[in-house]
């Protein structure tokens, strides 16, 4: 023990000088960081400015775009516009017929401006196009969250040679990108694949035609499924033949796919087939699953009608086979929080305490998650009496 | 009696788990749709990514337990969890050198004296005393979960159980190196681990420093099986059969204070809530001053509050790849890659957004090749800084503040990992402004307060606060900032609180 004590008298001098210090330190005002609160504030504005939980818009003006399809031209009311990545969507909440729900959008516009276009197009049955399309008017509020998702041209990886395929109205948040490398002077060297049923579906026509005037970056080809009688444009399904015609040097490029499920499982193995390796095939997030009977893997003798009682806490209720957990709490009142309505973020997770579901294949939940029965509400369909529990 | 704990962050679980093994009535409030706090992971694609895990020490084994390992036995969560033995405990990479560090005094020692023979006897003498203080602060740390003044028998025999430990108390690791080594290579290998507690050698507290690398060089670094979330979720599991509860999406607006006494909570939407105690995973800066009201807090604890530095952040680059990281090269766990030897100029660097300064590389394929689908791989890129600059950024140019850093980490990953670039399928990039926006912590300092020797173990806000009733949880608390220690933060408040609730129970 000697030798500690004999030690510490030795390092005392060094001890008392950390105390002094700190002594003085710790009087008020006097640590280098005494301002502590006043950076919290800044920090929560910082955070806020870019990532705002919840955006209230006002619709300034409706463009028609097709007799299907309008823009929706916002701004924002409680604060500036945030900055978005090209290509990120908005969670559009509303009410409609005493269901309060929300889908999410792309964001059509370019960032850096002070507006924020949403196009919508008719979708049969759709819950919030129809009301979006038929029940807003110029001048109404629409209640968003901010800006989310993860399809955007990420250029620490992506390089600058892009091939967009879209289909149909999946052609929205191509045209954020498209509208930014406008804007921008074409840094990226991009192709616009445009598969549409008929010729009314090819969007923003005139300003598309426009770009590809104007820069040799741009190219654009849109493929007609059911041509009109006499068509002689690229028509039929987005085949190999077609995608090596319009992208001739594919190997190198990174192709973004956003469209009908259908349309992005049909092109991916014919990208392969030209050459691009799977991590080079970016696809938007499925959104919602309008059929789910469809999707392998769902079990036979359960239809997409066939009822089953739901019970969450003290409530039950019945809900459809072929409706997602999600969906069937929202029409009965039950408003769980919900963003990608794809399986992906995780907002809507609850436990399946009893019962059995069917997950979609691209189901996102947590390795840990998933062994503790949680599920993600808007990915998971009832197929017996369940159970759930938030 | 009720207690509310706000956040679900491992130091708020934990203090909720041992508040409801008392027989305390239970609720924890997370504002968040997942649990967890910094221990969880997110899922792109077909990866779900560890947000914050790299290394867990304190764990061990059953014949060679940790610190943390008789309280996660005691709580039972060792039988819910499967703890994955990392082979090395890290790799570190200079310009001009490659080493790879064991696990185990002697490997250790042993390593370092082989790579740096013209330093080995300073280096023995030195590891000497590290590993000596580290046994004496596994003696220290039960005695702060005592709810009170521990017992005589176990006060007295401190001054000649932790002679080491008060010796070097306030002196830095920096300086106590110093003393032993002059080579600035070894002392650079023996400080690798300084980006895990915050503060380079020269700031950075002497026994916090030897309490984690004694923890990890002794009883091996651990990974969890179904990442950190799989821990977060079995303190969760094993607080709802005690009869705790849960509450996602529930964020604390306001903690009601009345007289000097803390009563309850009220939530977004304006839901009250009544509690005898209120336990904050919230940083107390940000509790004080949103959920108190500044006014409201004594100004006693306020010059207190302000007196602390808010620690650095952290920036990561979190890389999905189609390839192995073994098809690139890569097969260690923690690969530490640094520019050079001294890194005393990092603090500095650490306050802006420039060129990183140290760099990790984690390749969680090498622990858990399971963790991502057969041929692809997870990587995570960290380098450590604080948030002050991100503050003066123009919202319109975040993006490409970090990006611009991103793509210097990504270029310096390609030393170790040739062609990791390329073999990217999914990146996403976090800054100390998505340590806020995700665990609100004031300053996103994940480590809390600077771990400086003026700002760790005694010298650490302690659990109390300023109200009765009101106790804080997690890396601003004693012992500090890190898994292990917010572990052992929530053990020591839930301890406090289950004792008052005891001597007030007993009044009533």
């Amino acid at each position: 023990m000697g030798f500690i004590l004999f030690d510490l008298l030795q390092d005392s001098s060094r001890h008392a000088a950390t105390i002094a210090g700190w002594v003085q330190t710790r009087r008020p005002g006097q640590g280098e960081d005494h301002r502590n609160d006043v950076r919290l504030s800044r920090a929560r504005a910082a955070v806020e400015a870019l990532h705002p939980r919840s955006m209230q818009l006002r619709v300034e003006e409706i463009l028609e775009e097709s007799p299907t399809v309008k823009t929706l031209r916002c701004s924002r009311q409680d604060g500036n516009l945030p900055p978005f990545r090209a290509g990120q969507y908005i969670s559009v909440a509303a009410t409609v017929d005493g269901v309060r729900s929300s889908r999410p959008y792309s964001i059509c516009s370019r960032p850096g401006i002070d507006r924020l276009d949403l196009t919508v197009g008719a979708v049969p049955d759709g819950f919030l196009s129809r009301h979006l399309l038929e029940d807003v008017r110029k001048g109404d509020a629409l209640v968003t969250s901010g800006p989310a998702g993860a399809f955007y041209h990420e250029p620490l990886i992506d390089g600058d040679q892009l091939v967009f395929v879209a289909g149909g109205s999946g052609i929205t948040p191509f045209m954020s990108i498209i509208r930014q490398a406008a804007a921008d002077g074409w840094p990226l060297d991009i192709t616009l694949i445009h598969g549409c049923r008929t010729l009314d579906e090819a969007l923003f026509d005139e300003e598309l035609s426009g770009y590809q005037r104007d820069s040799d970056r741009f190219r654009r080809v849109v493929v007609v499924s059911e041509p009109a009688e006499g068509y002689e444009g690229p028509s039929g399904f987005l085949d190999t033949d077609i995608l090596r015609s319009a992208v001739p040097d594919a190997e190198g490029r990174v192709f973004y796919l956003c469209g009908p499920l259908a349309m992005v499982d049909y092109c991916r193995p014919r990208l392969a087939e030209l050459g691009v390796p799977g991590h080079k095939v970016r696809a938007e997030l499925p959104g919602t699953v309008t059929d789910p009977t469809q999707i392998t893997g769902w079990p036979e003798g359960v239809r997409a009608d066939t009822t089953f009682r739901l019970t969450l806490g003290e409530e039950t209720l019945v809900a459809r086979a072929g409706e997602s957990l999600l969906a069937a709490l929202e029409r009965h009142g039950v408003a769980p929080a919900s963003l990608c309505r794809s399986g992906e973020c995780g907002f809507c997770r609850m436990r399946l305490v009893q019962g059995e579901v069917f997950t979609l294949p691209w189901h996102g939940v947590r390795e840990s998650d998933g062994g503790k029965g949680y599920v993600h509400c808007c990915a998971s369909y009832p197929i017996s009496d369940i159970v759930i529990e938030s | 009696m009720k207690a509310v704990v706000i956040g679900s962050g491992l130091g708020g679980l934990t203090a909720a788990l041992t508040m409801a093994r008392k027989g305390l009535d239970v609720l924890v409030l997370e504002k968040n749709a997942i649990p967890g706090g910094c221990a969880t992971s997110f899922v792109r694609g077909r990866f779900e990514f560890e947000v914050s895990l790299h290394e867990l020490s304190g764990v061990g084994l059953e014949d060679n337990p940790g610190r943390l390992y008789p309280f996660l036995d005691e709580l039972g969560v060792l039988d819910r969890v499967e703890f994955i033995q990392t082979p090395e405990f890290h790799r570190s990479v200079f310009p001009d050198r490659d080493l790879r560090l064991p696990v185990g005094e002697a490997a250790y020692t042993a390593a370092l004296c082989d790579a740096f023979p013209g330093s080995a006897d300073g280096i023995r003498a030195f590891l000497e005393q590290v590993f000596i203080t580290g046994r004496e602060v596994t003696y220290f740390y039960p005695l702060m979960a005592y709810p009170t003044l521990p017992p005589p028998s176990r006060v007295l025999p401190l001054p000649f159980k932790t002679a080491h430990m008060m010796r070097y108390a306030l002196l830095s690791w920096g300086e106590v190196m110093d003393r032993y080594i002059d080579d600035p290579a070894p002392k650079a290998v023996l400080s690798q681990i300084w980006s895990y507690l915050g503060q380079p050698p020269s700031r950075l507290s002497y026994t916090f420093m030897t309490s984690a690398l004694h923890s990890y060089v002794s009883k091996g670094p651990m990974y969890i099986k179904g990442r950190s979330q799989a821990l977060s979720n079995a303190f969760i599991e094993l607080l709802q059969e005690a009869g705790g509860e849960l509450r996602l999406n529930a964020p604390v607006v306001r903690i009601h204070t009345e007289g000097r006494q803390v009563t309850g909570v009220v939530l977004e939407g304006g839901e009250e809530v009544q509690a005898d105690f209120v336990v904050s995973n919230l940083d107390p800066v940000t509790t004080c001053t949103e959920l108190v009201g500044a006014d409201d807090v004594p100004g006693m604890y306020w010059n207190r509050l302000r007196s602390c530095t808010m620690g650095p952040s952290i920036f990561n680059v979190y890389l999905g790849l189609a390839r192995t990281p073994e098809s690139l090269g890569l097969t260690d766990h923690e690969v530490f890659l640094n520019e050079g030897y001294d890194v005393e100029d990092r603090w500095q660097r650490m306050k802006q957004i420039g060129s990183p300064g140290e760099l990790t590389v984690t390749n969680y394929s090498a622990v858990a090749p399971e963790k991502s689908p057969p041929g692809t791989g997870i990587v995570v890129l960290t380098t450590l800084g604080y948030i002050d600059p991100w503050l003066e950024l123009e919202p319109d140019d975040y993006v490409a503040a970090k990006n611009r850093l991103a793509d210097e980490m990504i270029r310096r990953a390609e030393r170790v990992a040739p062609g990791i670039r390329g073999a990217t399928e999914v990146v996403e990039v976090s800054t100390p402004l998505t340590c806020v926006r995700y665990t609100g912590q004031a300053a996103g300092a994940v480590y809390g307060f600077e771990q400086t020797p003026g700002e760790t173990t005694l010298y650490r806000l302690s659990h109390g606060g300023p109200f009765k009733g009101l106790y804080f949880t997690g890396a601003f608390t004693q012992p500090g900032g890190g898994f292990e220690p917010v572990m052992l933060s929530g053990c020591a408040a839930g301890a406090k609180v289950a004792h008052r609730a005891g001597a007030r129970g007993g009044e009533g």
